[in-house]
């Protein structure tokens, strides 16, 4: 049995026990405009960022951003765009010519410029992958400074599928030359609200 | 072949060679830049390293916990003592879910094992769906980084491969247009593969989750519209709780392309209802290799590719021409740890200047392994007559201060006084395709005798 055999090996060779460290956040503490850096960081991994305190027609900016965007799923409640609907009984193949999907980010992360967003924002696993474009909305008051007070924030969570995402899908593959829209997102446009 | 011979094959074109060496070289300079703007950069370094060497002497618990956790899930769990278990629990799982066509994105765990071979033997197609992947996928040739792994091809090899496999008309290389046909090409996989294979960056003992980076989106879009996903990992991909990865993540991407942190992070740690979630955990050689009290410290790696892109000889000798999965500094430490006679000029294929343990994010003494390899080799392989005998003179040089300082001087003196034909010569492989330095008169202890008196 492989199970059995692998963890007699382990057991045999590993070294003598090491204490697990303690993670001081005090070293990594900083005094800095979270928004702000969040926003140079989102824009420096190729996302656009809208934000002000006058966004009053936030459908209105999002159709001025994605004027030719016809097949939209909106999972967010501040934005009433969608034309078309999905729940969890949606088949991901789908979804194949959404053209845009407009989703409630948890947090933002000062320091990358990511997004935290899960299951419970965007109800099929594929879509913020397979979509054409993809905006996100984000509270202000959501963004926090490091990656180490992200984890504290999402402790809590409903544990099923969720991800950091920072900018749209992009490669570097053929001589280094950056692309931006390799497999999923050609574009990320976070509103900050 | 050894890898000094290998390295010289690459050498044969010039250009190219300067090219790969400037391109890594500017990878190389973005970590710096963003290492040095994240607060207690170095203190992350010594959370990370402290953390993994928690994991290595408490691995089997972790492991066990991970499979509880993981279980509790709805994930099913594997156990693979070596590549060929590995292989077939894979095939296994394909046969029962009638799989005929599989995307895979990056794993060296499954180009360890030879996975792509073994299953299309079996007549499954494998699709990589990384564009790096996928071009050298269509080259039939193994990948020349571990992150970015067409590095060693330029972008009209790209079109001219392009043309032939994905009908593409001729542009010179241009490189949106290629990955946007590449895009198209993939999407059509994609929406027709009936299984997704994945790597693992990170499992969580605590949690039983599991976290695949990638910057293409490759990862999920496979794993989410097939029905069946596959996650491969090596034993010692396990951190003990999930918190950890706020270390771990802050210092990956960084490391690898300097980017704050890849696109996507993505972390599973349910199926979606109706579907299955393997993982496979692999052996493959690493409780061997957690024996060895030198090299142990290699397992920590977190395969960011830093030590790769600031290795002065990894950039001018290419990826392949290390001859084994993971090329570079750390796989010169691995390598010879799966096997001996075939990898043994790896330890040798570096100048021990310490760049890689500088850059490495968890802090592996690469170069020291490197030189621990070293003296084991040089007891029990035999080794062609320079390195022999150069080692033994240093051996003898480095024992005796006068001897040494007799030493450097004539060294200084022979690279200016001998012609060129004897310094690039036969015996002398670095002395190839190179010039030797311009040698100042003084060596620092002349220099800082004269100063004082
Ligand atoms: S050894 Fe260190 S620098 Fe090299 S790939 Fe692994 S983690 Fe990165």
């Amino acid at each position: 049995m492989s199970r059995a055999s692998i963890l007699n090996a382990i057991k045999k060779n590993k070294p003598e026990s090491v204490p697990l460290p303690e993670i001081d956040l005090s070293l990594f503490q900083e005094d800095i405009d979270l928004v702000d850096i969040f926003s140079k960081n989102l824009e420096s991994v190729g996302g656009r960022i809208v934000s002000s305190n006058t966004i009053e027609d936030l459908d209105g900016e999002i159709k001025k951003r994605y004027p030719n965007a016809k097949h939209i799923v909106s999972c967010s409640n501040t934005s009433q765009l969608a034309t078309i609907s999905i729940s969890n009984e949606t088949q991901p193949h789908s979804l194949e010519s959404i053209d845009l999907a407009i989703i409630d980010a948890q947090l933002g992360v000062a320091e990358n410029g990511a997004v935290w967003i899960s299951e419970n924002n965007f109800i099929v696993r594929a879509l913020p992958f397979i979509a054409n474009d993809l905006v996100l909305i984000l509270s202000k008051n959501a963004i926090c400074l490091h990656m180490h007070d992200a984890y504290n924030l999402i402790s809590k969570r409903d544990r099923t599928f969720g991800l950091f995402l920072s900018g749209p899908s992009k490669t570097a593959d053929i001589e280094q030359c950056l692309v931006i829209g390799a497999q999923g997102a050609m574009s990320v446009t976070v509103f900050i609200v | 072949m050894p890898h000094a011979k290998e390295a010289e094959l690459f050498n044969n074109d010039e250009a190219k060679v300067n090219w790969h060496d400037q391109a890594l070289w500017f990878v190389r300079n973005k970590r710096d830049k963003a290492a040095h703007t994240v607060k207690g950069w170095e203190e992350l370094r010594n959370l990370a390293s402290a953390i993994k060497a928690n994991v290595l002497s408490n691995l089997d618990d972790y492991l066990i916990q991970f499979e509880e956790n993981a279980q509790k899930n709805g994930i099913h769990i594997h156990w693979a003592a070596d590549a060929e278990a590995h292989n077939k629990i894979i095939h296994d799982i394909l046969l029962k879910n009638n799989v005929k066509m599989v995307v895979k994105s990056k794993s060296m765990l499954t180009e360890e094992c030879h996975l792509n071979p073994y299953l299309e033997a079996h007549g499954i197609e494998v699709i990589d769906t990384d564009l790096g992947e996928r071009i050298v996928q269509l080259a039939k040739e193994p990948p020349s980084h571990i992150v970015l792994p067409a590095i060693h091809k330029t972008k009209e090899e790209v079109d001219v491969l392009f043309q032939k496999h994905l009908g593409t008309i001729p542009s010179n290389g241009d490189p949106q247009y290629l990955t946007n046909e590449a895009r198209k090409h993939l999407r059509d996989k994609f929406l027709k593969a009936d299984a997704a294979i994945t790597g693992v960056n990170f499992a969580i003992a605590e949690t039983g989750g599991f976290v695949v980076c990638t910057n293409e989106g490759n990862a999920d879009m496979g794993v989410h519209l097939a029905k069946v996903h596959i996650a491969s990992m090596g034993i010692e991909k396990i951190i003990p709780q999930e918190k950890h990865l706020g270390v771990f993540l802050r210092l990956l991407a960084r490391s690898a392309t300097g980017q704050p942190i890849t696109t996507y992070s993505s972390h599973f740690n349910k199926p979606t209802e109706g579907k299955e979630m393997h993982i496979i955990i692999v052996d493959n050689g690493r409780t061997e290799q957690l024996g060895r009290e030198h090299f142990r410290s290699s397992l920590n790696c977190i395969r960011c590719g830093a030590c790769m892109n600031t290795c002065p000889i990894y950039r001018r000798s290419g990826g392949h021409s290390y001859k084994a999965t993971i090329p570079g500094p750390i796989g010169s430490i691995l390598s010879p740890g799966m096997d001996l006679k075939k990898h043994g000029s790896l330890p040798f294929a570096s100048t021990l200047c310490g760049s890689c343990s500088d850059v490495c994010p968890v802090k592996i003494n690469i170069h020291e392994q490197l030189y621990q390899w070293r003296q084991i080799i040089t007891k029990d392989v035999k080794q062609p007559i320079v390195k022999k005998t150069v080692l033994k003179i240093a051996g003898r040089v480095l024992a005796n201060s006068k001897l040494y300082g007799f030493f450097g001087k004539s060294a200084r003196f022979m690279l200016k006084h001998l012609p060129k034909s004897v310094i690039n010569s036969q015996t002398n492989t670095w002395g190839k395709a190179r010039d030797l330095p311009k040698v100042e008169n003084e060596n620092f202890e002349d220099w800082y005798k004269k100063r004082k008196s």
